[in-house]
């Protein structure tokens, strides 16, 4: 998929664990690997807000689009 | 509480169902030959037995597959697996299977003539027909659970 999650790279960023973030953003530590591993199908407005809330940062900080080749 | 009980016993007739009509056709492999002697005893036709004795073989063999899958179907139901895409396999296979077996009797009714062989050709397309657009049906219900799964 073209839309690629950078989850990973803001947390280290932030300096969160995966299992903190998880608890903070009030999603299980599986939903937030699937996230991170970049096999959700969507993300809904309420997580997205939650974890641009907790990481202090804004949606695309997180969503990248990355063309297909 | 009434409702699950009745749910239940309807998932245990099914299978039973199942396993007895597959018990039935493992049975009739055994009995194709008498059968084919006795049609052509009572038809008042020229004499098929041979032809007939190779489709009723391979008819029973598909109906056998057909029975298996369908009783692997509703082992996962028995398991909460409903939308999974191995239920959507199975359902392919007996639509494929009631194809074939259409197939079969329609070849049978151009070498034959007889119009029998024709309703069973029928009914056969008409029941495959039905399953696959019921495997249509579960492939999109499997997608959009692994949709609804993968919403985070």
């Amino acid at each position: 998929m073209p839309i690629v999650v950078n989850l990973d790279v803001m947390m280290a960023k932030r300096k969160i664990s995966a299992g903190e973030l998880a608890d903070r953003v009030d999603i299980t530590p599986a939903n937030l690997s699937i996230l991170k591993n970049n096999k959700a199908k969507a993300v809904r407005f309420s997580t997205l807000e939650a974890i641009c809330r907790e990481l202090d940062c804004q949606p695309g900080d997180v969503l990248e689009y990355v063309k297909d080749e | 509480m009434a409702k699950k009980w009745t749910a239940t016993k309807s998932l245990f007739l099914s299978r039973m169902l199942t396993i007895a009509s597959m018990a039935i056709a493992v049975i009739t492999l055994f009995c194709i030959p008498y059968l084919a002697e006795w049609y052509d005893a009572i038809s008042g036709n020229p004499p098929i037995r041979n032809q007939l004795i190779v489709c009723l073989y391979i008819s029973d063999a598909l109906g056998i597959l057909a029975l298996w899958q369908l009783h692997r179907l509703l082992r996962n139901i028995n398991l909460q697996r409903v939308f999974v895409s191995e239920n959507a396999a199975c359902f392919r296979v007996i639509a494929w299977c009631c194809f074939a077996v259409a197939g079969l009797w329609l070849f049978m009714f151009v070498t034959c003539r007889r119009f029998h062989e024709f309703i069973i050709a029928f009914m056969a397309a008409f029941a495959g027909l039905i399953i696959r657009v019921i495997k249509n049906l579960l492939e999109a219900a499997v997608e959009l659970r692994e949709e609804n799964d993968y919403t985070i």
